[in-house]
């Protein structure tokens, strides 16, 4: 019983000398399980693209979607930069930043709102053909994640306004950037395979 | 952060770093969409926007994401999935170019 309860003291201690936080290590599994989810809609993507070539990818606005991309970047410094303020103490910068992530968030879902109603203009829908449900599917999907990021910065947002985090606790805050840098990531895969190629 | 550093001079350098990384992304992403207006090859022009992606996708998992410094498990944890989805894809491809 005693060399038991050894061997469990021994495997947690193996397991805190890997200094990892638990719930870091909760959101990369997470965000692994989400590679996976957005590798299945990518992949479809692609297949369609390599099998069915549709005169409708034309009508992509390359441009308004480039600024689009610009804005989702520049969202993901907001958040680096607020790490390091509060990293440094500084939990007034921090508010100042996650407020303009939330703000670039929004901007960009505006930009996302406003390409998909100029689609559907041009007779390219969720159902219209193979091009528009893969298009819709994964494009909408990746702004679902946008917009669970959005309200993810406000809550952050209010915890920092009520006194929340500092320089020693942010892991909260790491943990939403963790989200945050990997819808970024995400998008810049999609505009690539989507807009680009 | 070094010992001799103090936590703020440590948290200035890293501010600069992410403003250098983020005026990179900016700096590819404007040459992607110039090259969009550009008459290039499409076999070239192809191949340089998936080695811009690349390029994009890893740095900010590097240094916005901090694997860079941070723990390994999160990097492995992180790529293990990014290599079976590339080689699924990769297959799958593979399979529709032979049809």
């Amino acid at each position: 019983m005693t060399s038991h309860s050894r061997t469990h003291e021994d495997e947690f201690r193996a397991g805190r000398e890997l200094s990892l936080d638990h719930r870091k290590l909760g959101m990369w599994l997470f965000l692994a399980s989400e590679v996976m989810f957005f590798g299945g809609l990518i992949g479809t993507f692609l297949h369609y693209k390599a099998t069915i070539p549709s005169p409708e990818s034309a009508e992509l606005d390359t441009i308004l979607v480039g600024i689009n991309t610009f804005v989702l970047i520049t969202s993901s410094l907001m958040v680096v930069l607020g790490l390091d303020a509060i990293q440094r103490g500084n939990r007034r910068g921090l508010a100042t930043f996650l407020g303009l992530t939330a703000l670039l968030g929004a901007v960009f879902l505006g930009g996302q709102v406003y390409e998909f109603v100029s689609l559907y203009r041009h007779g390219i829908t969720l159902t219209s053909s193979v091009f528009g449900s893969s298009f819709f599917t994964l494009t909408g999907f990746h702004g679902l994640h946008v917009l669970i990021g959005v309200v993810w910065a406000a809550l952050t947002l209010g915890k920092v306004l009520r006194g929340a985090y500092s320089a020693q606790d942010h892991v909260g805050v790491e943990v939403f950037g963790l989200y945050w840098h990997f819808v970024d990531i995400v998008w810049i895969v999609l505009f690539t395979i989507i807009y680009l190629i | 952060m070094t010992s001799s550093s103090s936590p703020s001079t440590y948290g200035a350098s890293r501010a600069r770093q992410h403003l250098l990384v983020f005026a990179a992304l900016a700096v590819i992403t404007a040459i992607e969409i110039a090259m969009t207006q550009a008459s290039i090859a499409a076999s070239l022009a192809n191949a340089l926007f998936l080695a811009f992606s690349l390029a994009k996708a890893t740095l900010v998992a590097a240094f916005f994401m901090h694997l860079r410094d941070d723990s390994r498990i999160y990097t492995a944890i992180f790529l293990l999935p990014v290599v079976l989805v590339l080689a699924f894809s990769t297959l799958m491809l593979m399979s529709a170019g032979g049809h």
